[in-house]
């Protein structure tokens, strides 16, 4: 038997963990990274690359790079029509299953997904290889969702899971999960509010802990809120929004200015999408942020871009250019733009301004400083906080709970970091929130403790969740009438009685749905049931009896008896958003024959990794409040602009395929920034010796 | 208080094919977890008397210690059989323990088990309750006069202030049956026996007839 491991498959990062000794583990990479970012791309040859690898083509090569794709797992492309413009990779699909096009070829979301998977499988059994494990193949393992998904989102998990080579025991709600991590050192009973917002969902779950059991008494959400709303909110800021002239007054002069001799060494190529992929949206559309107004190339010398990247070399269709006058910036600029306020948004998380600095090394690249204030993010982003606390209320009232009953809140996911957030939470349930644990790894960890209950058969703990929406059939008149109601604790069953309108008629419809609405078409589709083998009998006369069966990972399954003869019906499932189990097998058969990122790819991707890191590094030093005063009581003439160049240079190189270069130029940074690691690691033991906050100075 | 049809009272193991008590969820033989037999109930299975004063703190114990036992988590291993057994099983205990926890789906299920079942999901009474007639006609005009002030776009803060007013009258009634309910089930556990079943049923009737009136009202509240 192979190995089982908890994996939270993320909207922005994937984590994989394992229980050893009775205690989770994350599963680390060489720089002690947990974080797999869920992002893949593909390579000119074809070559999948996922995780940071990836994440660097979205600089180069948005337009072949997928992220996110978790906001599209079960859904129809009707249902993305509004956000497709905020994706630099083509949305498509016809009928219930959605596409992406990602240059010549197209993926299903948990096709994509079951790349990232795949790399966290390997991530685990070379972990365990190197821990001397005869048997390090990684077949089984618990994989999380948010507590909100509906059927055919669980649905589109499970099958990425399988197309990845992996037995999916079973499907778990990440909050559950988180306070399942929680849980692990006993202390807590009573009430619990897990609030977690993570990258592009949040969930609430009310529970009670008692002799450890788990018992989720409501839960709610929106599995489209998160980071990312926030990320784009602060995109259209910077890209000339409706909050004002962007980049006022505060134009950086040029960063790290670059030898002529490194030029070689430039990006590849982009290559844009095939024009062939018949059915799919061309995006992205630029022009969705409004007028795209700067940083116009005119306003200051310094200034460059946006411009159109690479431009001879940009083969395919120009995105959406046609239908508008105005050019906007090209993918990878609004990537670079991402990263960058991403970055601001982070850092915001512990001060109280910041810069969003620009400049992806490239000449003709996107170049600007602009500085941003915590209050001028928090008022930006406050509706989106905001939305999170109805679906708390409305958890709380569905548990028939006051929020002050709450004995303990618990924070999970990375947006929660944000000072907003913890403030709004606070307010509302009265309490300091938990944060003990790492938001960004907690939930992992609560999917490896659920994976090692399921395999040792491990009964101290015990997780009762329940089905966040309703399920129900169309009746008469487009009305949904509900079998199941949300909150119910999972495994859940439900029955209806059907007959037959004419005689000797042989078949039924179902059409089975999900939500708490009252008409059919405001609730989630989620399959057409046909029963078929009905015995002919004059009409209204048979009962055929349905039984709706919610199983522990919140999934449906549907079986049917006519009463009268004791004959057992087919159902004929046909997901209204979702692949069948024959896509599935074709899919797992197809993922043997893609050919993996080879050796070389794979040093490669390590190189970068590598270098990314002491890049990171670097740029996080220089950015210190102190760095002026360092510079001039301790560092030699020159030193900082010797590193600053350097950091350019291995900045330039990073993208390229020459492994031994992107090494060699990380060395030199690695070499010229250890005088300054050594001051400020100096400088912060005195401030704590002497009593002062380190960040105080 | 024990059910008045005859039914078997024992059940066989499948495993090991030795006899059972019906509320077994074990084989007392070979200790397999048995499937869901078609007898039995939810108050059995949760080892309750047929009563409709349950104690709170002691059906969630009882709920936990069951989930404890045949929770699918702990049948990962166990052959297809006994996982089927531990599903089933561990459905009907969520769905009991769903339907036991609130008096008055308590009493709908207590009904149904009678043979006083409703015949629809929620069933209410199909006239007006003699009781509640002058609540319903004073009721109706009112909202007959909401709706036509909203056709002549009146404020919202002055529709919903009335709608308000009309509801609390059909809210106090909905108490007032709710306490009437709780004394009925009280004479049905002292062994009130088919009268008491009987009167529990009319004024169940008529608790639903309100709740569909509180219902309509909220919708027109929330109707835009």
């Amino acid at each position: 038997m192979g190995k089982v491991v908890g994996i939270d498959l993320g909207t922005t990062n994937s984590l994989v963990a394992f229980v050893t000794d009775g205690t989770p583990k994350v599963i680390r990479d060489s720089s002690g990274d947990g974080l797999v970012p869920s992002v893949v791309s593909v390579g000119d040859e074809g070559t999948i690359f996922v995780g940071r690898e990836a994440q660097r083509r979205l600089l180069t090569d948005a337009q072949r790079t997928v992220y996110s794709v978790k906001r599209f797992m079960g859904k129809g492309r009707d249902d993305v029509q509004d956000e497709t413009s905020h994706f630099p990779f083509r949305i498509g699909g016809e009928g219930g299953v959605l596409r992406i096009g990602v240059g010549d070829k197209e993926f299903t979301p948990p096709e994509i997904s079951a790349f990232i998977l795949r790399e966290l499988k390997h991530r685990a059994e070379a972990f365990f290889a190197e821990q001397g494990e005869i048997d390090n193949e990684v077949d089984r393992a618990v994989i999380t969702v948010p507590a909100y998904f509906n059927d055919a989102q669980r649905t589109a998990t499970r099958d990425a899971g399988r197309i990845a080579g992996l037995e999916v025991l079973r499907i778990i709600n990440e909050p559950t999960a988180a306070s399942l991590a929680y849980g692990l050192d006993k202390r807590h009973a009573g009430l619990i509010a897990v609030y977690d917002l993570g990258g592009g969902t949040f969930d609430i779950s009310i529970l009670r802990v008692e002799d450890g059991v788990f018992q989720v008494l409501a839960t709610n959400g929106d599995t489209h809120l998160g980071g990312d709303d926030i990320d784009n909110l602060l995109i259209d800021r910077v890209l000339g929004g409706h909050m004002g002239p962007p980049l006022q007054g505060h134009m950086g002069p040029p960063l790290g200015h670059t030898g002529p001799t490194l030029q070689g060494h430039m990006g590849s190529p982009l290559q844009g999408p095939a024009p062939t992929a018949s059915g799919l949206v061309q995006g992205p559309a630029p022009t969705a942020s409004g007028p795209v107004q700067g940083p116009a190339p005119t306003a200051s010398g310094s200034v460059h871009g946006p411009a159109p990247t690479a431009s001879g070399s940009v083969q395919g269709p120009a995105p959406n250019v046609g239908a508008d006058p105005r050019v906007g910036p090209s993918p990878e600029a609004v990537q670079e733009v991402r990263k960058a306020v991403i970055q601001a948004k982070i850092d915001l998380s512990d001060r109280d301004e910041t810069e969003i600095r620009i400049d992806d090394g490239r000449p003709e690249g996107l170049r600007f400083t602009k500085k941003i204030t915590r209050a001028e993010v928090e008022a930006l982003i406050a509706p989106i906080v905001e939305r999170t606390l109805e679906p708390c209320r409305q958890a709380l009232a569905d548990a028939g709970l006051e929020a002050s009953q709450i004995d303990e809140v618990v924070l999970v996911g990375g947006s929660t970091r944000i000072p907003l957030v913890r403030r709004k939470v606070e307010e509302l349930f009265g309490r300091t929130p938990h944060s003990e644990l790492n938001p960004d790894e907690v939930v992992a960890l609560g999917a490896a403790v659920q994976a090692d209950i399921l395999i040792t058969g491990n009964r101290d703990m015990l997780l009762l969740d329940v089905t966040p929406l309703s399920l129900g059939i169309e009746t008469m008149g487009g009305i949904t009438s509900k079998i199941i109601m949300r909150n119910s604790t999972i495994p859940a069953t439900g029955s209806e009685m059907f007959t037959t309108a004419v005689d000797s008629q042989t078949a039924v419809d179902i059409h089975v749905l999900q939500g708490e609405r009252e008409l059919v078409s405001d609730n989630r589709s989620l399959a057409r049931f046909k029963l078929r083998g009905i015995p002919p009998m004059p009409a209204g006369l048979p009962r055929v009896q349905v039984q709706f069966q919610i199983d522990a990972n919140g999934i449906l399954s549907v079986t049917a008896s006519e009463l009268r003869t004791e004959i057992e019906q087919t159902v004929e499932v046909k997901p209204s958003y979702g692949l069948t189990d024959e896509q599935v097998e074709q899919m797992l058969m197809d993922s043997f024959e893609n050919a993996e990122a080879d050796f070389a790819a794979r040093l490669l991707i390590e190189a970068r990794n590598e270098a990314e890191n002491v890049i990171h590094a670097t740029e996080k030093a220089l950015r210190a409040s102190d760095i002026d005063q360092i510079e001039n009581e301790e560092l030699a003439a020159g030193e900082r602009k010797k590193i600053e160049s350097v950091l350019a240079g291995l900045k330039m190189v990073l993208n390229s395929s020459d492994r031994e270069t992107i090494q060699k130029w990380t060395q030199a940074l690695n070499d010229n920034t250890r005088h300054l690691a050594e001051v400020m690691m100096n400088r912060s033991v005195q401030a704590a010796l002497s009593g002062k906050n380190v960040n105080e100075m | 208080m024990s059910s008045s049809t005859t039914t078997p009272t024992l059940q066989a193991c499948r495993e090991c094919g030795a006899g059972a008590p019906l509320d077994a969820h074990f084989c007392p033989q070979c200790t397999k977890i048995l499937p869901l037999s078609r007898q039995g109930d939810y108050f059995s299975f949760l080892g309750l008397p047929r009563k409709l004063n349950i104690d709170a703190a002691d059906l969630e114990q009882r709920f936990r210690a069951l989930s404890r036992q045949f929770h699918p988590d702990f049948f990962y291993n166990a052959t297809p059989a006994e996982r089927r057994a531990s599903l089933e099983r561990s459905s009907y205990l969520n769905d009991a323990y769903r339907t036991l926890r609130q008096p008055i789906s308590r009493i709908e299920y207590l009904l149904k088990l009678e043979g006083l079942g409703a015949s629809g999901p929620s069933e209410a009474s199909k006239q007006v309750p003699p009781g509640l007639l002058e609540e319903v006609f004073a009721l109706n005009e009112e909202l007959d006069e909401i709706r036509e002030l909203r056709a002549n776009g009146a404020a919202a803060t002055e529709w919903q202030a009335r709608l308000e007013r009309a509801r609390q009258p059909i809210e106090a009634k909905r108490v007032q049956h709710e306490m009437q309910l709780q004394e009925l089930a009280g004479q049905w556990d002292a062994g009130g026996g088919p009268d008491a079943l009987k009167a529990l049923r009319d004024q169940f009737l008529e608790r639903n007839y309100i709740h569909n009136l509180l219902a309509g009202i909220e919708r027109e509240l929330t109707s835009a």
